[in-house]
């Protein structure tokens, strides 16, 4: 991996220098913050009197805490939904505009618009969609002769943001994979029709096999998403006082440290989803080591 | 969002450390932090300019965010010991900040100034006392009243609604004004709005006018499900059910306030929606809250002053709110329209009186009479979210009310174990 030129004698003093201001961002605010986190979670701190330890305390009580218990159970259903979700409608939504059709831009540029809008505007546009009096969702099904469902209610509320969430992630998703099959030699496609191969034994047999470093990549980033939801969620599912009809994991973290002054347990919640996002990554990189074709 | 407030407490943290001045004699500067609309900051730098006239050698500094944001700068201004002098406090929140030991006793200039406190309605600075004193004063107070559409009830004929009315009358005249007005089946105007999730609104008055109450008196037991209660909250759900008011998650397709955007006959409110309600048009008067079996009843919360413990300038921050809680300052206060003076003299004068919108203002002063204080406690804001957020599933009609009353309960009373 000898690429380009490396540094010599006093460029590579130049080049640490012009590099502290990244570095120092990095270690103080993301490293630090990560290790303040950490501290933080052995101790009780209210945020004004000084904090008093308690050693593993706060992760005891996280097993028989039933709020954060549902929080992060609903964290799993949602990623367990979105995940697979976006990993899959971004391929074949890329798949589909990977061909050489009229108007092929425009559609690319539908899609990815989502990505680049402001989630608060567009959770906003979302609400009126899902409204059960007013909405345009409720407004087509009475049309069609079918009673009005209550979108945002607490039994349809965790699909209606995974809908909405899904549909905000296809755009990126969608330029990695668009990436990913252009990378694709066509030869590989002319023999297997030569072949006598069909499109869909085309897409099983070259397409997915070769897109396995998208998927294993995009795969990686939505997870890590999931994780870490809140905008849409917290515009779509908050109610009066603060409280949600799909509380998950990071909203409870913020309403623990910033709204119940319990900074210690706050604390030990997000190092517990680090962890788990950190098992999931484990996973993920031994599924890369087995099943992922680099060329 | 959780990281960059984090950001936000290390750097704060770092800036105190850099940023302790020593205390000099001569003109102080104090800081004066509050929630509130942008229209709010101009009556309040006025108050500011007169305190500064009256006190050449403090300068008061005003800082106005809005609901969310001042509750969060606050808690990031006082972990990195930079608290502002002076601020705002919602009083039902007051027992939250105190117990931390966040707030100074103001004892000592209240008895520095004996007769202070003569003239302030009573049930207003209840929230604010503990068993060593006063740690906070009360600057404003809310009750809350039966707001009616004159121009509705014109066009459908009935009578407005008086201070005898129950509130079987007010579920009566609700369903005579839930119209559809054009036959689409989808209805136009609805009888009644409120918001549910708060009790300020609708649901505390209701179970103290049916003869419950809300929390023990030691602060450990919920008690919104016992005696005179249940009957409460089931007038509350027949509301939604017989349709003259839209289920909590539809409610907000029509406005954040269905009385301000001209769709809703009726609202039990406080006097801080009058100026929307003059904004937007509508013509509209007051009567009191409705009777009960148990009698009539409306809830009295305040927004207050207290001063930080480690303030630097505590005998100028009390200069500032005595000047504030004064003739003059409440006098300026008066006009904003969004509240009523807790000073008596000034609330029966006509600052308060004769405002603009032309509504008996005598029914909000009238109330204190059968008011009861909005209770404060411990734990009081996710007690609330409990309570509050948690019975919307059966006004949204996916739950049965009374198993999930009960379901309810037993968590608000592990929220108040937990803050004991």
């Amino acid at each position: 991996m000898d690429y380009g030129l490396k540094p010599l004698g006093r460029e590579r003093l130049w080049l640490w220098l012009m590099l502290v201001p990244t570095i120092s961002g990095l270690v103080f605010g993301t490293i630090g913050s990560l290790f303040a986190t950490l501290g933080l979670s052995l101790f009780d701190w209210d945020l004004i009197n000084p904090p008093t330890w308690v050693g593993t305390e706060n992760y005891v009580a996280l097993f028989q805490n039933e709020n954060y218990i549902e929080a992060f159970v609903n964290t799993l259903k949602f990623s367990a939904l979105y995940v697979p979700g976006v990993v899959v409608i971004s391929l074949l939504l890329a798949v589909l505009l990977n061909r050489k059709i009229r108007g092929v831009g425009i559609f690319r540029t539908i899609y990815f618009l989502p990505t680049v809008t402001s989630a608060v505007a567009t959770a906003l546009v979302w609400n009126m969609i899902y409204g059960k009096e007013t909405g345009i969702l409720n407004f087509m099904l009475e049309t069609l002769g079918f009673a009005p469902i209550c979108w945002l209610c607490t039994d349809n509320a965790m699909m209606s943001v995974v809908i909405v969430n899904i549909w905000g992630a296809i755009g990126e998703g969608m330029i990695i994979f668009l990436a990913g099959l252009t990378a694709i030699p066509r030869d590989y496609y002319e023999a297997a029709s030569l072949d006598g191969a069909d499109s869909f034994q085309q897409f099983f047999r070259v397409t997915l096999p070769l897109v396995t470093p998208s998927i294993f990549f995009q795969t990686l980033i939505s997870a890590i998403n999931a994780f870490q939801a809140y905008d849409y969620i917290y515009m779509l599912t908050r109610r009066g006082q603060g409280d949600s009809s799909v509380p998950v994991a990071v909203y409870s973290i913020y309403r623990n440290a910033f709204h119940f002054f319990r900074m210690g347990d706050a604390s030990a919640q997000a190092i517990q989803l680090a962890v788990l996002v950190g098992v999931f990554m484990a996973i993920m990189f031994w599924w890369e080591r087995h099943y992922v074709v680099y060329e | 969002m959780k990281k960059l407030m984090f950001i936000f407490v290390i750097a704060s943290l770092v800036l105190a450390a850099c940023g302790s001045k020593p205390a000099d004699a001569g003109p102080v500067e104090i800081t004066f932090t509050m929630w509130g609309a942008p229209e709010e900051l101009a009556v309040w730098q006025a108050v500011v300019d007169d305190f500064h006239a009256a006190n050449p050698n403090i300068t008061v500094k005003v800082d106005v965010s809005d609901w969310d944001s001042y509750w969060t700068k606050l808690n990031t201004l006082i972990a990195g010991g930079t608290p502002p002098d002076v601020f705002a406090m919602d009083a039902p929140l007051f027992l939250d900040w105190q117990s931390r030991g966040a707030l100074l006793n103001l004892q000592p200039y209240i008895d520095a100034n004996p007769g202070f406190l003569d003239g302030f309605y009573p049930q207003t600075l209840t929230a604010y006392k503990t068993v060593d004193g006063y740690y906070g004063l009360p600057r404003d107070f809310q009750t809350i009243v039966l707001f009616y559409n004159k121009d509705m009830f014109d066009a459908a004929g009935i009578a407005y609604p008086t201070g005898d009315w129950t509130y079987d009358d007010l579920l009566a005249a609700a369903k005579q004004l839930t119209l559809d007005k054009d036959n689409d089946g989808k209805i136009d105007q609805y009888g009644f709005w409120t918001d549910t999730w708060d009790m300020e609104l609708l649901w505390s008055e209701a179970i103290w006018s049916y003869g419950g109450d809300i929390i023990s008196s030691d602060h450990t037991k919920t008690l919104i499900g016992e005696g005179g209660a249940r009957d409460a909250w089931a007038f509350i759900d027949s509301l939604y059910k017989e349709g003259v008011m839209p289920t909590p998650t539809a409610s907000g397709e029509f406005g954040f306030d269905l009385f301000q955007s001209n769709m809703a006959a009726m609202t039990t409110i406080g006097h801080w929606a009058v100026p929307g309600y003059v904004q937007a048009g509508i013509k509209f008067d007051v009567a009191p809250m409705p009777k009960g079996p148990a009698g009539q009843a409306t809830s009295v919360n305040s927004a207050g002053f207290v001063i930080a413990k480690d303030s630097k300038n505590a005998d100028a921050a009390f200069e500032f709110i005595k000047f504030a809680l004064g003739e003059a300052g409440q006098t300026k206060l008066a006009q904003l329209g969004f509240a009523i003076p807790v000073l008596k003299s000034v609330a029966e004068s006509d600052a308060y009186l004769k405002q603009p919108g032309d509504l008996n203002q005598q029914v909000f002063l009238d109330s204190t009479v059968f008011a009861h204080t909005k209770p404060v406690f411990k734990g009081y804001e996710e007690w609330a979210g409990v309570v509050g957020d948690g019975l919307i599933p059966v006004f949204d009609g996916e739950a049965e009310l009374n198993t999930t009353l009960d379901e309810v309960i037993t968590a608000a009373d592990e929220v108040l174990a937990a803050n004991k």
